[in-house]
């Protein structure tokens, strides 16, 4: 403590005569007054029956003594200007970047030494840790706020600070300011965000507001789990005129994440879908995990798990009851695994929508006297979409065949077309019928009155049809090239082959015509399977739409037309929380930033299907976002770290202290002044 | 300087002293003149007067008869009985004689402070009851009673004789201290006579209060106490008195070191009140009659309708 104003003798010299004053005035003042009464005899006897209380009455006038004598003392050292030492240092203006990354909603180290942060999520959040592993531990956010509060707190009076928030988009919390109270409310509802922090924006936002500045300063709040982008801008940061200090808020690496979830809905059974999941082990330990599929709520799904240090692995769950199109996939350690084996939470949930079936066109390149096969196609569901072209009409640019997912080729008694659309999925009926045909595949021997001796039962189109009686009239058997499958055998050879690339081939060595097999049952249960195995092998997932940077994204991948539309309004995520956002729609593509995982809504405002809507997931489905580890010791660059234990706040940070001091001075004046004319004091 | 002299001495100013007034104006004085003094007692007197007593003699009104005595004066035989009946009676009747009435006005200290405003206020009680005797011809005395003043004005006869009682209460001197059982003494020994004795003072007497005005009883008077309050006095904080202050009595008792605050004040109105209510229990416990007048109630207003409603006046 210095005093600015008037020495310490100055100060004595003028205390001690004012004491002396105050004292003899006093002592004037305790003088009695003389009081002229007609019956002091009745005064005396009042005055008998309060003796006892005399001694709080030398008390009560000693009191009011001791008040003017510390009035006085505040006065003094008023005049003295007292100020702490660590106002006389120079001004610092301290520009604070909070990391709020994914990264940083992982559960923090716990130093045994300092006293734990309070946690500030809220424990309905399903990103929180409390929600993941039944703690309430401290995240890193939860140090990073800690540690900027008590370097707000030490902020002296001529020091200003701003405080950042680097999300994936930047939130300028508090102005540069020099009021504590104001920057401290800027900290309070701080949550973590879901992708990565964007650091380069931050940091540059931060040396630009410091620029001209009075001592600058930069503090970097981060847990140094970060991407290449920021570990760039960190380094060009150090490298800067200004000064900047990092504090890394260190945490336990181990994670599982989801990095992918997708379903997709059976076209012949629409009440079950297919679950694809990706999972990711980041943490350096095996994890035994249970992943489990909620629809509304409810499991439909589960499926425990090992996954080894590093292992990536994309799990299927096939065959799950769901109608509904909002899935949600959660992992959760095993019962008895240590909960803190899943790390960041926010990665432990993903969203998916179950896209709607679109139409599987099938197009039947035939002389038309099949009816038994175009019978059991148009038998199928009403997504199959049926077109059937003539044998002479077949060519690649056919406008049927360029739009088909699937063909049939069945020309009977005619020659197979000499160019087949070599993009397509094909089945073929007997292609080598007449000699020098273009086939896909090799013949190897025709054979007269073949029956089918072997058949692979287990192969899903085969699947709950039996072809060993069938009575052919004549056939012809295949040679099989590496890959190919054998489908049905006669006498060992192959007669119906599946060449399963992209795009796939079927083959079947005799003419429906000339078989019995049309009028059997396992006729249709043939063609359904056929359509079947090619629309499960079509891409029937949507990949989810990833967080963080904004991205541009094609309405047609969502299901809205792609033509015409020229705005579109995005919803999401659904919960009392959504927010609308109204985007335009150029080059049939629109640019999409969702900061928060969920369930979003996107909707056509024109168009040729206005208000069209489609649903749409959010994950946050970032590896980098993710990953736990420290990357900052990959800095080459030499950087400052600021210290460790937080500075010691400023015993008062605001205005002169000789104005509190004639402050304190007034509420004294005023409550001696109450009290002496409540007769409390004299 | 009145501030610094006040600083340093640390005495309350004195009080001024109490100019001589214009105790009656000419239209109160008319008004006093229909009151009378209604005695309690019926007393023997000297002169004829308007007052009834006891004494048959030649008055106004027929008392009775009575057998004729020789040497009774003839004028008194009733000539209608002895004409009708032939006996000798003599008509008696009742004789109107004056009231003796004794005023004594207690101007010791304790009734000359605060401007001697309770003193002057005893004054004007006592011309006026002075003067209502005096205007229904009875004998009017008065007395200025203290432990170191005893002055006596002999009984008077005739409303004319009101300036004497003015001049006599001008004149009177005041000071000393309260000793109402001696001044009541000595009254009584003085009046060869007993009467109506109104004994008008603050009673501010712990020990002898009341013991005077039983004396007077002893001695056959009539005592009537007229207690003179002044609220101020009765009830200090109404004066907004605060702090520490050093009580002096005006009549030269022990000093007493108090600190005035609201509850000490509060505690010596009560006591206050608790001494008045016990003067004036004991008073009519022994038929004395007792009024309380406090000065600022208008003077006319008691002495017309509180003398009225507590008997004295008709």
């Amino acid at each position: 403590m210095i005093l600015a104003g008037w020495t310490v003798t100055e100060l004595g010299l003028l205390f001690a005569g004012g004491a002396a004053l105050i004292t003899a005035l006093y002592l004037l003042r305790m003088r009695r007054r003389e009081l002229v009464v007609p019956f002091a005899a009745l005064w005396q006897r009042v005055h008998r029956q309060s003796d006892a209380r005399r001694l709080w009455k030398h008390l009560r006038r000693l009191l009011s003594w001791l008040l003017q004598i510390l009035l006085l003392a505040l006065l003094v050292l008023a005049l003295g200007d007292p100020r702490p030492d660590h106002w006389l240092r120079e001004p610092v203006t301290l520009a604070i970047v909070v990391d709020r990354s994914a990264s940083m909603g992982a559960p923090a180290d716990q130093d045994p030494g300092s006293p734990a942060p309070t946690p500030s999520v809220q424990p309905q959040d399903p990103r929180s840790p409390a929600d993941a592993s039944g703690s309430t531990a401290p995240t890193r956010l939860d140090a990073a706020l800690a540690r900027a509060r008590a370097e707000l707190l030490a902020l002296g009076p001529a020091d200003r600070a701003l405080v950042l928030a680097a999300g994936p988009e930047i939130a300028v919390l508090s102005p540069l300011s020099r009021d504590p109270a104001a920057l401290l409310r800027g900290l309070d509802g701080l949550t973590s965000t879901a992708g990565e922090a964007d650091l380069p924006r931050a940091l540059a936002l931060a040396g630009h507001a410091l620029d001209g500045q009075p001592g600058p300063k930069i503090l970097l709040l981060t847990d140094g789990a970060l991407d290449e982008p920021a570990l760039a801008a960190i380094a060009t940061c150090a490298q800067g005129p200004v000064p900047c200090a990092i504090h890394q808020l260190p945490g336990p690496a181990a994670n599982v994440a989801i990095t992918a979830f997708a379903a997709r809905r059976y076209p012949g059974d629409r009440g079950r879908v297919e679950v694809l999941a990706e999972l990711h082990n980041l943490g350096p330990d095996p994890a035994p995990i249970l992943l489990e599929v909620l629809a509304d709520g409810l499991s439909v799904g589960r499926v425990e798990l090992e996954l080894a240090p590093g292992e990536q692995r994309r799990q299927l769950l096939p065959g799950l009851d769901a109608a509904r199109t909002r899935l949600l996939a959660r992992i959760t350690p095993k019962p008895g695994a240590d909960p803190a084996l899943l790390g960041l939470p926010g990665d432990d949930l993903a969203y998916a929508v179950v896209p709607p079936l679109r139409p599987f066109n099938v197009a039947l390149i035939t002389d038309g006297t099949n009816l038994f096969l175009e019978a059991a196609l148009l038998a199928l569901g009403d997504h199959v979409q049926l077109s059937g072209v003539p044998v002479a009409d077949a060519r690649p640019d056919h406008p049927a065949l360029r739009a088909a997912d699937l063909i049939f080729v069945d020309p009977g008694p005619e020659p197979l077309p000499d160019l087949l659309p070599a993009d397509k999925h094909l089945i073929v009926f007997d292609p080598w019928r007449h000699p020098g045909a273009a086939s896909p595949i090799a013949l190897a021997r025709e054979v007269p009155r073949p029956f089918i001796t072997e058949q692979l039962q287990n192969h899903p189109i085969l699947a709950h049809i039996v072809l060993k009686d069938v009575n052919i009239r004549r056939g012809t058997t295949f040679s099989l090239e590496p890959g190919d499958v054998a489908l049905l055998r006669a006498l060992g050879e192959p007669i119906a082959v599946l060449r399963d690339a992209d795009p796939s081939l079927i083959v079947f060595g005799f003419d429906p015509r000339q078989t019995d097999l049309p009028l059997r049952t396992a006729f249709p249960l043939l063609v359904a399977n056929l359509v079947e195995h090619f629309e499960r092998a079509a891409p029937g997932f949507v990949a989810s739409v990833p967080v963080g940077a904004r991205r541009t994204l094609e309405i047609a991948a969502f299901g809205l037309p792609a033509a015409g539309v020229t705005h579109v309004e995005v919803t999401g995520p659904e919960g009392p929380q959504a927010i609308s956002q109204r985007l335009p729609v150029e080059d049939r593509r629109v640019r999409l930033r969702a900061t928060e995982p969920g369930i979003y809504r996107m909707r056509a405002e024109d168009g040729p299907d206005p208000d069209a809507t489609v649903l749409f997931a959010v994950n946050q489905a970032d590896h980098s976002a993710s990953q736990l580890h420290d990357r900052l010791p990959e800095l080459s660059i030499s950087r400052q770290r600021a210290p460790a234990d937080p500075p010691a706040p400023a015993p008062l940070s605001q205005g002169p202290l000789w104005t509190l001091l004639l402050l304190l001075a007034v509420a004294l004046l005023a409550l001696e002044w109450a009290t002496y004319h409540r007769r409390w004091t004299v | 300087m009145s501030w610094a002299r006040r600083l340093f001495s640390g005495r309350a100013p004195a009080a001024a002293p109490a100019q001589a007034p214009d105790l009656f104006d000419e239209a109160f004085l008319a008004r006093l003149e229909l009151l009378q003094v209604v005695a309690r007692r019926v007393f023997r007197g000297r002169q004829r007067a308007e007052r009834r007593s006891r004494k048959v003699g030649s008055g106004l009104e027929f008392a009775d008869h009575r057998d004729y005595s020789p040497g009774d004066d003839i004028r008194g035989l009733d000539w209608n009985v002895l004409m009708r009946l032939g006996h000798t009676l003599i008509r008696l009747y009742e004789e109107d004689e004056d009231l003796p009435i004794r005023i004594a006005v207690d101007v010791s200290a304790s009734m000359h402070t605060r401007g001697a405003r309770k003193l002057r206020y005893a004054h004007q009680v006592a011309a006026a009851l002075a003067y209502v005797g005096l205007a229904n011809l009875d004998r009017v005395g008065l007395t200025c009673m203290s432990a170191a003043h005893h002055r006596t004005l002999p009984a008077l006869r005739g409303k004319g004789r009101i300036f004497r009682v003015f001049e006599f209460l001008r004149g009177a001197p005041a000071g000393g201290p309260t000793d109402l059982r001696a001044a009541c003494a000595r009254l009584a020994a003085e009046s060869a006579q007993p009467g109506l004795t109104v004994v008008l003072s603050d009673f501010y007497d712990l020990d002898g209060a009341f013991d005077g005005l039983n004396l007077l009883r002893f001695r056959k008077h009539e005592p009537i106490a007229i207690q003179i309050l002044d609220p101020i006095e009765a009830r200090p904080a109404l004066a907004g008195l605060r702090g520490d202050v050093r009580l002096i009595d005006c009549e030269g008792a022990q000093a007493a070191d108090v600190t005035l605050t609201p509850a000490t004040l509060s505690a010596y109105a009560d006591a206050h009140e608790r001494f008045c209510e016990h003067l004036a229990q004991s008073c009519r416990s022994r038929g004395i009659p007792y009024f309380r007048a406090e000065i600022d109630v208008p003077f006319d207003e008691l002495v017309l309708r509180l003398f009225r409603l507590g008997g004295l006046l008709r």
